[in-house]
């Protein structure tokens, strides 16, 4: 246990008009996503042969990656460049990128026309180290994997001690007692290794994610193809990890009535107009490089695309955040980290669907009421596992009082279940 | 030992090969090596050929008139989805000759009997020489090269019977729809009367068959590139309309000399007597075919009415001289021919003056008996 | 000016990468390891197309296709409708402006290309497209997951998904009739083409005969072969009077796509070592700021 964090599952009920409205949103977001599995692509989506990928890749899949960049960036920060005093943020940004990408494999599900089929990149004699795809899947699976294990030590945390099964599976509490003190002993060791893996796998696969597009030369604008998509993908994610944190830890505590992590917050938000900067100068070099800066300012629906993505994305941010009052300010910061979170949003969909130009399409994709419903719907099931999570596990840091007397009430409960079940 | 033995065996086999290439005479040194090789240095095993040599001047070495021809034939040999074609050359070989001429299909035709179109391009399989069409792309291509000019629907079953593929009812012949059946027959006018804008003799009375038949012309010296694309383009709507200079230009070839009126009148003109030229055709003339009096280029050439631009050969030993209504008596008889015909200018009236000094006059008193 | 720009680097990209290809292997192989020269290639010659529809049928039939009447394949209105390969259509045929041609317009067959370095083969995350080295480009169901990359990643736009097919669907595109071919045949549609538009057999034949055609008949044909060099060549290969754009063919660079992405994959993953110098990096400075982190607070202590 660190001093810079607290965190405690956090005693808020789950229902509320918001969680209610989001829980009727997921319903139908699942309602969709079972249309789609019983009548297939064609009838769920608006996807043909000219637009193979909707917005279940553009923003399901790559953009949700792209949002859950918080979990590697501040995994970095704190746990391998050792800024401590930023603790307090790792763990809920671990978990947004843990529940990230479990929606972004579930929404993959019903996207992929045989899903029955994902494990194959997983057997060696169907590995094709070529493709782009294949990276992004296997680093995917594996990130995954070591998110879920990167997580294992909050679960010890919460239930070491404290194992209580009532009923027929009383037998068990022994032996997961044990099982958890060996994992909380042997993760204890390896967890460092775990937590450089994850970070290498992430810059792997979220540049790996721009590799995709660079297949397409003949069939994308030039305001967004590049040789070098694998780069600027990396680093917008990078740049993008920070403000998705601060996003949803202002809105997290808002939600659970905790007053906000003002200190972390404010300080965090330094790096994010540096990070964008650098993204911003390598883009616009790009540009130059390959000619393409005089597609800006056609004023065509491409360019009205890309000045929307750069000005709401990039420069806002970056004007707003080098000021430090706005940093200070909870409102600035969450209007900045917003707006950057939204240029992403807008980034990944331009690369994937508006910049894509399918050579004999006749009319343009927009996406079904199907699509949408399963995007919203796989956000909110986010928000809500979210909050499932937080309300069961030690993940949100609160005030050092609080969590003392907390701690000391649920110790004491422990104890007096300990003494009744023996 | 052996080295040396090789060594000659591969010296003779050299030379023997080299030597080979230089008996071998090609059948066709006079062309341009590159009107059927695409390579400089032609051999026997690369020979380098383009596809179909369509020799310019190959088709001269070989001249076929219409005459040898079949009238119609069935293309059966490549039945698979369509039935056979029933082709009718006679209509095509005429149409080809307007507009160049056998070797607008027969367009490798060396001397002697024209090659069947399968003794180049096989019918089976993959052909030895890629570049050659096989037997059924070598059909289609001659086809429609013409065909797909006048009709943007290639339908297979304009040439075909097509049974075999849509089925016999899915077939609906529309009458109308010359495409659907074989082309109409083409007939050929005897006599056309045209009204022109000329005040000075409106009518024209052109006779086709005479310019055919008694002038001996062909098709193509007047319909010149007039095959069927000519009409049947594709697009094109309204008929074809010559301009004036264009239809005088046509009977100029013959009558650039000839005064208007030879054409023009006010009424229809009668047919072609040869009485017109001055000249009544006797009748041992009549049969005769126009070429055979006046051989000379394409315009018919004047004639002096000398018998001996054609006769050479007569003279009073062997002309009977009763065919011309003048039997000679005995005395005459002895005379050499222009004795009476000064000069040999038979078409003028003989004179008397040679022998007797009088005012005799063979009007009056002939040299023997009018018949 | 930029796209000439491009093109011309490119191409000179792609020269240098052939002709060190060329130095190292020392024989015409290209960057899969095949000899295009002798791969199975069929010649497209749009002029001589009458776009009779025969090949869409011969193809409908050779692959058990959409169940239409044979009266379907005499409609020449579908030539007007500019269509695609779909599904259940590997190949259709279009019409498109040809102001040399009599009619005014010529005909062009679609299909897929068989790129000698596809795009799709290299997109395929599990290898269920691969390219023989006798020139087809094939697709195998079992491997397949449905995630469409290769219809993203096709310059040429031919792959077709079955997206009515709720549990089992393919990926649909001209085989180029391997079935056929292994049994000593030509495709199909090749076979079919009365007019012998289509030609069929080693790539090298095949550019041998389009140069042939291009120099006996200049007037009648652009002087390019469209497929030599485009994205690294193609075993089909087109003629045409007009310009290929025109005939709906794509403006593509020499260079693969699939060569760019794979020249970036590899950079990344050379051995695995960018990644471990990645990972053997991070955990130096995990050391050594810890050791920091350490030293600042005995001493703060």
């Amino acid at each position: 246990m660190h001093d810079h964090e607290y965190p405690m599952p956090i005693r808020v009920p789950f229902f509320t008009t918001g969680t209610k409205v989001l829980f009727g949103i997921v319903c139908l977001g699942l309602l969709a996503f079972a249309y789609r599995f019983v009548f297939g692509l064609g009838a769920a989506t608006n996807l043909d042969n000219q637009y193979p990928w909707g917005i279940w890749i553009a923003v399901d899949v790559a953009t949700g990656v792209a949002l859950a960049a918080g979990g590697f960036t501040t995994a970095a920060l704190v746990e391998i460049f050792h800024k401590e005093k930023y603790h307090a943020i790792v763990r809920p940004a671990l978990l947004t990128a843990l529940l990230g990408y479990t929606f972004v494999v579930i929404g993959l599900f019903g996207d992929l026309g045989r899903y029955y089929n994902v494990w194959h990149p997983m057997i060696p004699n169907m590995w094709q180290g070529n493709s782009a795809l294949f990276e992004v899947g296997i680093c995917v699976m594996i990130y995954l994997t070591v998110l879920y294990i990167e997580f294992i030590p909050i679960v010890v945390e919460r239930f070491k001690g404290r194992v209580n099964f009532r009923g027929s599976l009383k037998s068990l509490n022994k032996i997961t007692e044990f099982v958890l003190s060996i994992a909380d002993t042997t993760l204890k060791k390896v967890t460092f290794l775990f937590i450089i893996a994850g970070v290498v796998l992430s810059c792997l696969h979220q540049s790996s994610l721009g590799t995709l597009m660079v297949i397409v030369p003949s069939k994308m604008h030039p305001l967004w193809y590049s040789p070098f998509l694998p780069l600027l993908f990396l680093l917008s994610a990078i740049s993008v990890g920070f403000p998705m944190v601060i996003f949803e830890s202002i809105l997290a505590s808002r939600s659970f009535k905790l007053p906000p992590e003002k200190k972390v917050l404010s300080s965090i938000a330094k790096y994010v107009p540096v990070l964008l900067t650098v993204y911003f100068i390598i883009r616009m070099l790009d540009l130059v490089y390959r000619d393409a800066l005089g597609f800006i300012f056609t004023f065509d629906s491409y360019s009205i695309a890309f000045l929307i993505e750069m000005m709401v994305g990039v420069i806002f941010p970056i004007v707003m955040l080098f000021n430090p009052r706005v940093r200070r300010s909870m409102l600035g910061l969450f209007v900045s980290a917003s707006a950057a979170v939204i240029g992403v949003v807008i980034n990944r969909i331009n690369v994937y669907l508006v910049a894509y130009q399918p050579l004999y399409s006749t009319e343009s994709y927009f996406p079904s009421i199907f699509e949408i419903a399963v995007t919203i719907g796989l956000f909110s099931g986010l928000v809500l596992a979210y909050r499932v999570v937080v309300r069961i596990f030690p993940v949100i840091s609160v005030d050092k009082t609080i969590y003392d007397s907390e701690m000391e009430k649920s110790m004491h409960l422990s104890k007096k279940s300990g003494q009744v079940t023996k | 030992m052996k080295t040396i033995l090789l060594g000659l065996l591969t010296l003779m086999f050299i030379v023997g090969s080299m030597s080979n290439v230089n008996s071998h005479e090609h059948p066709l040194r006079h062309l341009d090596c590159s009107e059927c090789h695409t390579c400089d240095r032609p051999t026997a095993k690369e020979p380098c050929l383009i596809a179909c040599p369509r020799i310019a001047a190959a088709h001269s070495t070989s001249k076929h008139s219409l005459k040898e021809a079949p009238d119609s034939m069935v293309l059966n040999t490549l039945e698979n989805l369509y039935g056979p074609v029933a082709f009718n050359h006679k209509q095509h070989a005429e149409m080809s000759e307007m507009g160049f001429d056998c070797a607008t299909c027969h367009h490798y035709s060396p001397a002697g009997e024209i090659p069947s179109c399968n003794e180049c391009h096989p019918a089976e399989g993959i052909s030895v020489n890629l570049s050659q069409p096989n037997l059924k792309g070598a059909y289609h291509r001659q086809c429609l090269g013409c065909h797909r000019e006048w009709n943007h629907e290639t339908k297979c079953i304009v040439c075909h019977e097509p049974e075999r593929f849509t089925g016999a009812e899915d077939v609906v012949q529309d009458p109308t729809d010359i495409l659907g059946i074989s082309h109409p027959v083409i007939t050929v006018p005897t006599k056309k009367v045209y009204d022109t804008p000329y005040d000075k003799g409106p009518k024209v009375t052109f006779y086709h068959n005479e310019h055919v038949d008694l002038f001996d012309l062909k098709c193509v010296d007047c319909h010149q590139e007039e095959n069927c694309g000519y009409c049947h383009h594709l697009g094109k709507t309204t008929p074809v309309v010559k301009t004036m200079e264009e239809v005088h230009s046509i009977c100029n070839d013959c009558h650039l000399e000839d005064k208007c009126s030879k054409c023009h009148g006010y009424e229809e003109k009668p047919p072609f007597t040869h009485d017109v030229s001055g000249w009544h055709l006797s009748k041992y003339h009549t049969d005769l075919e126009c070429r055979n009096c006046h051989p000379t280029g394409k315009r018919i050439s004047t004639m002096n009415g000398d018998c001996t631009n054609c006769h050479a050969g007569w003279n009073q030993s062997n002309f009977r001289h009763s065919v011309v209504g003048l039997q000679l008596d005995e005395t005459h008889l002895e005379f050499e021919c222009e004795d009476c015909h000064a000069d040999l200018h038979y078409h003028q009236t003989p004179t008397c003056d040679n022998c007797h000094d009088d005012d005799h006059n063979y009007k009056k008193e002939p040299p023997g008996e009018r018949l | 000016m930029d796209k000439s720009r491009r093109k011309f680097l490119s191409t000179a990209a792609a020269a240098t990468a052939t002709a060190t290809m060329m130095a190292t292997t020392g024989h015409t192989s290209d960057r899969l390891g095949h000899n295009p020269d002798e791969m199975f290639s069929v010649l497209v010659d749009s002029t001589a197309c009458i776009g009779c529809r025969k090949c869409e049928y011969a193809c409908n039939k050779t692959h058990e296709l959409a169940d239409h009447p044979p009266a379907y394949f005499e409609d020449q209105t579908q030539l007007q409708l500019g269509r695609r390969p779909q599904h259940d259509a590997f190949t259709v045929v279009n019409a498109y402006e040809d102001k040399g041609a009599k009619e005014g317009e010529a005909y062009v067959k679609v299909q897929c290309m068989h790129c000698n370095d596809p795009a799709c083969v290299s997109a395929c995350l599990v290898g269920a497209l691969t390219k023989e080295s006798h020139g087809p480009v094939m697709y195998d169901t079992w491997k397949c997951m449905g995630c469409r990359y290769c219809l993203v990643a096709c310059p040429f736009q031919i792959p077709a998904y079955e997206y009515h097919d709720v549990l089992t669907p393919r990926v649909r595109k001209c085989t180029f009739c391997t079935e056929r071919l292994h049994e000593g045949k030509k495709p199909a549609c090749v076979e079919i083409c009365p007019n012998e538009a289509l030609v069929f057999g080693t790539r090298k034949e095949m550019l041998d005969i389009a140069y042939g055609r291009i120099s006996a008949n200049p007037q009648r044909y652009q002087d390019h072969v469209y497929g030599e060099y485009e994205i690294g060549g193609t075993s089909w290969l087109y003629l045409a009077r007009a310009d290929f754009q025109t005939a709906g063919l794509p403006l593509l660079d020499n260079q693969s796509p699939a060569e760019i992405t794979e020249n970036i994959q590899h950079g990344l993953f050379k051995s695995f070592l960018p990644p471990l110098a990645l990972y053997g990096l991070l955990g130096l400075i995990m050391h050594t700021s810890g050791q920091r982190e350490k030293s600042e607070e005995s001493t703060d202590a």
